[in-house]
């Protein structure tokens, strides 16, 4: 069944000089129970299109889709506070520098039994405070954690980051969500922590079926921990399909080129090479270029670019590109 | 082979930590290191946070003294009263270009202050010296009178490059400079440092937690763990027989 459902959604902001197009008509589907990536640099609009997702962008930011729908229920045509009803009942989110978006002055505990919905608890309401820490030591078991009582008593500040992105997984399930958003859930983190992490998400993919959109700049990591991946430059989604097509013939030269930069997938390059590198950088949201937005930057691109190209299909594999690299089938 | 650049041996380092009214604790930072690199190499020191990467990176650019233990440069050994004569030869590039250059300073106006400050160049062989540095990056002359914040992030640490290289240095030390970067612009730079490397014979030691690109671009690898080197060797010996539990549970999570 789909979950998520987006089409054409567009995300602008809202500036002195007028509407700039952060996010330029995206799509996006997540099923049940898969694990999805989204890979794309800084300002690529990774990490806006998960808060629109949850609905967290304030006023400045408009947002347009012609299909925004929830396990087929069309979000965009109810009102806002059945939005949020459904969004907080089945949507969870995890933010980057889980440090950072805790609570400084309250306790792991006091942030953790907040955390929990009256929906998960059974007993009457006299019950109710110690079945709810009876929950949070639970929750904490489940992401790993094993010395819950010198946790639960610590402010966020006195805890290593590791632990401090478990708990906010903790705090991300304790609703049973069937989304689980992670926004670049391993940056701030060690390598032999982001291994345990990851092993985490996918234990609770397969028994829960929980679904997961991985939000990440690392092509590697996303591509060792998803079945399907969403390439995302600049607000354009370039490519989109199942990660082991994607790696094994990109269809868009940006995703050609992500994937030649990362020595890791070019085992008979022999160290020391100079890897491959697409010139330039990355245009900001003030000085984006029409059309193809990689136009500047890409190595085949001709006239044709300054029009923006429509997402083609092939098969599962969707890509933008009006002269991808494996041959176009007329 | 040649002698080596930079030598260290049975570097110590503690910290004193106060604890209650009198009592002292004291925190061992570094406990015998030692290692040394060569001309035209590249060593990387892997560990996580507290391993002591950072303090090792202090104690030689000379922030820090060692407890006991040499620093040889050249052969010579490195003494905390003559890092102005040394800060010629080991340059140091910050982890975040755009928090480490000063935004009210014009890039020109920044490299001609390490210019001025170090050498004995006039006025017209300092300029002719930046427009040299500049260009060898790949940036141009214009760019001088660019503040900090026109720059985008690739070429941000372009100009932090500069910084460093415009003193015709021999070892750079990279902290963590590669780690924020986007992929693509990530392999722009290290196939920058891999080029100046090959034409200049720079020396560069990589302090980074980001093993996939160690076993790339470094020649040695030394991997501390609170303090202490557990396996130092050629990356490729360390990579496929790691000695202890630690090392092999780190290179483990990067292939995995």
């Amino acid at each position: 069944m789909i979950l998520l459902d987006i089409k054409n959604m567009t995300i602008e902001l809202e500036t002195p000089e007028g509407l700039i197009r952060a996010v330029d008509k995206v799509n996006l589907t997540i099923r049940e129970g898969e694990i999805r990536g989204l890979v794309g640099e800084s300002g690529s609009g990774k990490s806006l299109i998960a808060k629109a997702i949850v609905g967290v962008l304030n006023k400045r930011w408009h947002i347009t889709a012609d299909r925004f729908s929830w396990a087929g229920q069309d979000l965009l045509r109810l009102s806002y506070e059945e939005q949020r009803k459904i969004i907080g009942r089945d949507i969870a989110m995890i933010y980057q520098e889980p440090s950072r978006s805790m609570d400084p002055t309250a306790p792991i505990l006091d942030q953790l039994l907040e955390a929990i919905p009256d929906s998960e608890l059974e007993s009457r309401w006299w019950g109710r405070p110690f079945e709810r820490r009876k929950k949070a030591i639970a929750l904490l078991h489940k992401v790993g954690i094993r010395d819950h009582q010198a946790i639960l008593n610590s402010y966020p500040y006195q805890l290593p980051e590791g632990v401090c992105q478990k708990i906010m997984i903790a705090m991300a399930i304790a609703k049973k969500p069937k989304l689980l958003i992670a926004d670049e859930p391993t940056t701030a983190l060690e390598s032999t922590t982001q291994a345990q992490l990851f092993r985490l998400l996918a234990s609770f993919n397969q028994l829960k079926g929980m679904s997961i959109l991985l939000i990440s700049h690392e092509l590697e990591t996303v591509a060792r921990n998803t079945q399907t991946l969403s390439v995302l430059y600049c607000g354009q989604l370039v490519e989109a399909g199942e990660t082991a097509a994607i790696l094994k013939s990109p269809f868009h030269p940006y995703t050609d080129a992500l994937i030649k930069s990362v020595p890791e997938f070019q085992p008979q390059l022999a160290s020391k090479q100079p890897l491959y590198a697409l010139h330039g950088s990355i245009p900001t949201l003030q000085h984006l270029p029409i059309g193809c937005r990689l136009g500047p930057r890409c190595p085949n691109a001709r006239k044709e670019c300054v029009k923006t190209p429509v997402l083609e299909r092939l098969q599962n594999h969707y890509f933008s590109c009006h002269f991808p690299l494996q041959g176009k089938k007329t | 082979m040649t002698a080596p650049l930079l030598e260290i041996r049975q570097l110590y380092k503690s910290y004193q930590k106060a604890q209650g009214i009198f009592g002292r604790k004291t925190i061992q930072a570094l406990s015998d290191i030692s290692f040394s690199l060569y001309p035209g190499q590249t060593l990387a020191i892997v560990g996580e946070t507290g391993s002591g990467k950072s303090t090792l990176a202090k104690l030689l650019v000379g922030i820090e003294t060692p407890d006991s233990g040499e620093i040889l440069l050249e052969g010579e050994a490195v003494t905390i009263s003559d890092h102005k004569k040394y800060n010629h030869v080991i340059r140091y590039i910050f982890q975040d270009p755009a928090r480490s250059l000063n935004p009210h300073q014009r890039v020109g106006q920044m490299l001609e202050d390490v210019l001025r400050y170090s050498t004995d160049l006039n006025e017209q062989q300092r300029q002719q010296k930046i427009h040299q540095t500049l260009a060898q990056l790949g940036l141009m002359e214009e760019h001088a009178a660019y503040y900090p914040h026109m720059f985008s992030g690739g070429q941000l640490q372009r100009v932090a490059l500069a910084r460093a290289l415009i003193m015709d240095p021999k070892l750079l030390i990279l902290d963590e400079a590669l780690t924020a970067l986007d992929p693509s612009l990530r392999a722009q730079i290290v196939n920058l440092l891999l080029e100046l490397q090959k034409t200049t014979g720079l020396s560069y030691l990589l302090i980074t937690n980001h093993l996939r690109l160690v076993r790339h671009i470094s020649d040695s690898m030394l991997v501390l763990h609170q303090g202490k080197a557990l396996d130092y060797g050629p990356t490729n010996h360390v990579f496929a027989h790691p000695q202890h539990d630690y090392s092999r549970k780190l290179i483990n999570s990067a292939q995995s």
